[in-house]
């Protein structure tokens, strides 16, 4: 059974549980005294189970760990220390087929579920082991590969396989699509938002001009922005554009009716896009919630590292150290040359940059790499506090941990 | 939710769609080089011959990247029952010009008639006619006398056509939903008194065509608690179809009964193998003949007066003249299906109790409330508008019958998740002592003994075929000259699907109105004179309206003049469909055996 700390991982490489074709796929864990996690199946249902932590800080936030090793098979450890290992509590029956990722909101008790069967489930959990379904979502076109929750709104992002991103909102009693994210010219594998706490934040906090304060902001006004990733080799940024209060008509006692969905809706523009050092399709990233970094991965067996930095003369060029020799260790500094796609008079785009820090190739071997995800160093080798690891996944079986030099 | 339906008798298999990421790959016949074929020259397709295609073989593999793959079958079934297909049906068989006054024909078959001839009828709901109503902004009582000016008028599909063909009858479903209402609430006293294992205690509607066929392919083990009843469409269409082959002495595939819906699951309703007249004809050696033949949605109505040309807004307002109808060949049955609608006025619940689908649940409460002198109706809002618990609380506080209305797919999901029954799970860690799925816990949904279940959010008025919002503007101007429609701001969909609720519940009260007769000014004696049609205030066992005396005359009476038993007449089976996918087809291939069926006419299925 994988465990959450590395203290008994060095930064090498140790194989995983084998995985089977039943295996369950995404997990995403919170911290709530009790410690809830769910899993999502390839037999269309998902899993929910408890753990207590003992003695776990009162103020962990919530880490979201990917697993992809399996639950294969009773552990005799397991079945000693019931107390410390997770209890199965119920499960949640109703798509059609493979769930593709699951997701637990920050703000509420709710659950977010997508599938092969092209929906999104909302669930919400009710006391005593009880979750309901709140929202079926059929909007989208094909697979709905992974959902994500806004950090600080009960707003919910799905990708899916017709290219597009959707966002979700509650409107009156039921919910519905307020977003409609569209530019990508491949399925869209992967969604996630930025964090709550470092909103458009960038790596350096040297003192700020004044434009650069304009736009730091523009981005708390409009809340954390958004990342997608691509079979199309791309990762973009996207940013919502907050309302302006509307002038009511005058004169007239009721609004027409096309102002009463915009209420509702939402525009989101594409700010930016990483830059393309993936060859092949990109299916996972991960946003750092404590410095801002992006990692992203897929199937060219890259992982690769970077930073959003304000725009200067000079480029910073940072060397990796990873365990693994690599190939070809220099970083690539691309600043986003293309023009963003839609008029963003605000500037906010054109005075950072997206740069490429570290890279690694052949993470995995000849395999596809999945997944990866930062995560706190907790081992013996820790060099700092806070310092994160990546740990990543891949066809190979394994599960890898990578350590970053700044 | 109709895009996960199946159809009994018909295998769903898997056609590579249009999204899938492995098409069908035909390679072309190898043909010997020719004599001095020039290389540079494009091969056109006349000259490559494709092979007979192969099934393409997908393997797991390849699905888990795309999900493109539709399952045809409803596609097929679906497409077949159209507003052409009315046309078409109408243009292929004349109409059969049935004697006025003589009910009673030799069993030999009607002198000298069209070998090919039909007889046709029609069934309108009144969501139907409420979307209607709302579009044209008339009263719900002048959209049905519009539709029926349409479909048996002069000015109506009679004007044109190869034959001239319209529809003899025109019947409002509202009629026989009174029969299912009555039926229903004895059903639920029954399983109260006496729960077997082939009617259990909770009973959950079995109306709606959309939560039927989701249960039978999705959840099996909820199909013993089903209500056995047919839906007011199914009971209209044997109702039609076995009395008058009865009479006029016809086989029942002379009969062709046209229902108008709002919403395209009930087409599949009307492919079903279990509503046909094998359960009530008896004689099994004949081809099965469908209670239905044809549904059409109310939007497809309006398709259906435009392809022969004809404004459906213009079509005159008032009930069609006597001589376009002639009596029903049963006079007890004739003021049944066309006397005025003579509410006893009943206490009206609340429109939101009542719902839009015809009120099952409201009727089933009212009848146990009258069972139960001095008890009072309490309601409980669930999570939503679509979700409310019922309870019968009776003089001392106690309650005597719980019920719920479980209406959309997101509800549905929680009420047949309860009912599932618990399974251990094997899953490790997994605690054995209690079991993984929590039954019948929380709100305690094991004490239910009836839930109304509707596919829709909002009940019938919001089905798919209904008339949307974005669709009135243009519609309203269609045939009419400028300006005579007021210029109206149109809402969204969600407060129209509310002007279309109002259309709905307005009926009821339409009824108390005074005949004012038909286009001719004449008022129909026969209805009120005819034997059998009760007065007000007849009898005293009236729940909520309706008389239910005069309910169980009518439907002994239909039993009696049709010589068979009751049971086969109202009530219906399901069985669960499962998946044959990846299994052995049963001898012969597959594709073949659709597409022989979906070219055979009328009842192929």
């Amino acid at each position: 059974m994988l465990r959450q700390d590395c203290s008994n991982l060095l930064s090498a490489e140790f194989p995983a549980a084998i995985h089977n074709y039943r295996r369950p796929q995404k997990i995403d864990k919170k911290f709530v005294g009790e410690s809830v996690l769910a899993t999502g199946s390839f037999d269309a249902s998902a899993g929910i189970w408890r753990r207590w932590e003992e003695g776990g800080g009162k103020g962990k936030p919530a880490a979201e760990i990917d697993f992809t090793g399996g639950l294969a098979g009773g552990d005799a450890e397991a079945e000693e220390e019931e107390d410390e290992e997770w209890r199965f509590a119920v499960i949640l029956d109703g798509h059609d087929s493979e769930i593709k990722s699951l997701a637990f909101s920050p703000t509420s008790p709710l659950l977010g579920t997508c599938s092969r069967d092209k929906s999104v489930w909302i669930w919400e959990e009710l006391e005593d082991d009880n979750f309901e379904t709140v929202a079926v979502l059929q909007d989208h076109e094909g697979d709905v590969k992974c959902v994500a929750w806004h950090p600080g709104e009960e707003l919910l992002a799905s990708a899916s396989y017709d290219d597009n991103v959707r966002l979700w909102r509650e409107d009156v009693d039921d919910w519905a699509c307020c977003a409609l994210l569209t530019g990508h010219k491949g399925t869209v594998w992967w969604v996630e938002f930025e964090g709550a706490d470092r909103i458009g934040m960038l790596g350096t906090s040297d003192e700020v001009s004044e434009e650069q304060k304009a736009v730091l902001e523009l981005r708390e006004k409009a809340g954390p922005r958004l990342l997608s990733c691509s079979d199309d080799h791309t990762i973009r940024v996207w940013r919502r554009i907050p309302k302006e209060r509307r002038e009511m008509p005058t004169g007239q006692g009721s609004l027409p009716s096309i102002w009463k969905n915009n209420n509702f809706e939402e525009q989101w523009i594409e700010e930016a896009r990483l830059p393309q050092v993936h060859e092949r399709p990109v299916y996972a990233l991960n946003w750092s919630k404590k410095t801002g970094r992006v990692a992203s991965t897929g199937s060219d067996g890259k992982i690769v590292v970077y930073e959003e930095r304000w725009k200067s003369g000079a480029t910073d060029k940072k060397e990796p150290n990873g365990d693994v020799t690599m190939e070809d260790g220099t970083p690539t500094t691309v600043a986003v040359t293309e023009p963003i796609p839609t008029s963003a008079k605000d500037g906010s785009g054109t005075l950072t940059e997206w740069v490429a820090v570290a890279e690694v190739e052949n993470a995995h071997d000849v395999f596809e790499v999945n997944h990866v995800c930062w995560a706190t160093r907790a081992d013996k080798g820790k060099r700092f506090d806070d310092e994160e690891v990546l740990i990543s996944t891949g066809d190979d079986g394994e599960v890898k941990v990578w350590t970053f030099d700044t | 939710m109709s895009a996960i339906l199946s159809a009994d008798d018909l295998n769903d298999f898997i056609n590579p769609g249009i999204a899938c990421i492995k098409p069908v790959e035909t390679l072309p016949q190898q043909q010997p080089p020719e004599e001095n074929a020039n290389p540079y020259e494009v091969t056109t397709e006349d000259k490559v011959k494709a092979e007979n295609a192969p099934p393409a073989q997908i393997s797991l593999t390849d699905c888990l990247a795309c999900s493109g793959c539709v399952t045809s079958a409803e596609a097929v079934l679906v497409s077949l029952q159209s507003h052409s297909e009315v046309l078409d049906t109408l243009d292929r068989h004349a109409e059969l010009r049935l004697p006025v006054q003589d009910c009673v024909r030799a069993a030999n078959g009607m002198d000298g008639i069209d070998e090919d001839g039909r007889i046709f009828v029609a069934s309108v709901s009144p969501q139907s006619r409420a979307s209607l109503a709302a579009t044209y902004n008339v009263s719900e009582q002048q959209a049905g006398h519009m539709i029926a000016q349409l479909l048996s008028g002069p000015y109506g599909l009679r004007s044109g056509g190869t034959h001239g063909s319209g529809f003899t009858w025109v019947v409002d479903t509202n009629v026989m939903r009174e029969a299912c209402l009555v039926a229903a609430a004895e059903e639920v006293q029954q399983a109260l008194n006496a729960p077997t294992e082939g009617q259990k205690k909770l009973i959950l509607t079995s109306a709606c065509p959309g939560w039927i066929c989701y249960a039978e392919k999705t959840h099996p083990h909820i199909l013993p608690h089903l209500s056995k009843l047919k839906s007011p469409q199914a009971l209209t269409g044997t109702l039609l179809k076995s009395i008058l082959a009865k009479k006029f002495g016809v086989p029942p595939e002379k009969v062709w009964h046209m229902a108008v819906m709002p919403c395209f699951d009930k087409k599949l309703e009307a492919s079903r193998g279990e509503l046909t007249s094998h359960s009530w004809h008896g004689r099994e050696g004949e081809d099965a003949i469908r209670d239905t033949d044809c549904v059409i949605t109310a939007r497809e109505l309006l398709m259906l007066a435009e392809s022969r040309n004809i404004s459906f807004p213009c079509l005159p307002r008032k009930p069609l003249a006597k001589h376009f109808r002639p009596p029903f060949p049963d006079p007890t049955v004739n003021a049944f299906l066309f006397g005025r609608r003579r509410h006893i006025k009943g206490t009206q619940g609340s429109a939101s109790s009542i719902g839009t689908s015809g009120g099952y649940l409201h009727h089933v409460l009212k009848t146990q409330q009258s069972l139960h002198p001095g008890s009072t109706i309490s309601i409980h809002r669930g999570r939503n508008a679509d979700v409310a618990d019922y309870s019968v609380i009776d003089s001392s506080g106690k309650t005597i019958f719980k019920a719920a209305r479980y209406y959309g797919f997101r509800n549905i999901q929680n009420l047949v998740r309860r009912l599932k029954p618990a399974k251990a799970s094997r899953m490790p860690g997994a605690n054995h002592r209690r079991p993984a799925r929590k039954p019948g816990s929380g709100a305690g949904e094991g004490d239910y003994a009836y839930v109304e279940v509707m596919a829709c959010p909002g009940g019938c008025t919001n089905g798919g075929g209904q008339i949307k919002v974005g669709d009135v503007g243009t519609l309203r101007q269609t045939g009419v000259e400028n300006g005579s429609w007021e210029q109206e701001v149109l809402p969204a969909q969600r407060e129209w699907l509310g002007w279309v609720d109002e259309a709905y519940f307005s009926a009821s009260s339409e009824d108390e109105d005074v005949d004012d007769g038909d286009a001719d000014g004449d008022v129909d004696m026969d209805v009120l004179n005819c034997p059998g049609v009760k007065g007000e205030g007849r009898s005293d066992d009236v729940v909520d309206g309706i008389d239910r005396s005069y309910i169980h005359g009518i439907l002994e009476h239909w039993s009696s003049i049709t010589g068979v038993e009751l049971e086969k007449l109202i009530y219906t089976t399901f069985r669960a469909v499962e998946s044959d996918v990846g299994k052995e087809s049963v001898g012969g291939n597959e594709m073949e055996r659709v597409s022989a069926l979906a070219v055979a006419q009328g009842g192929g299925w």
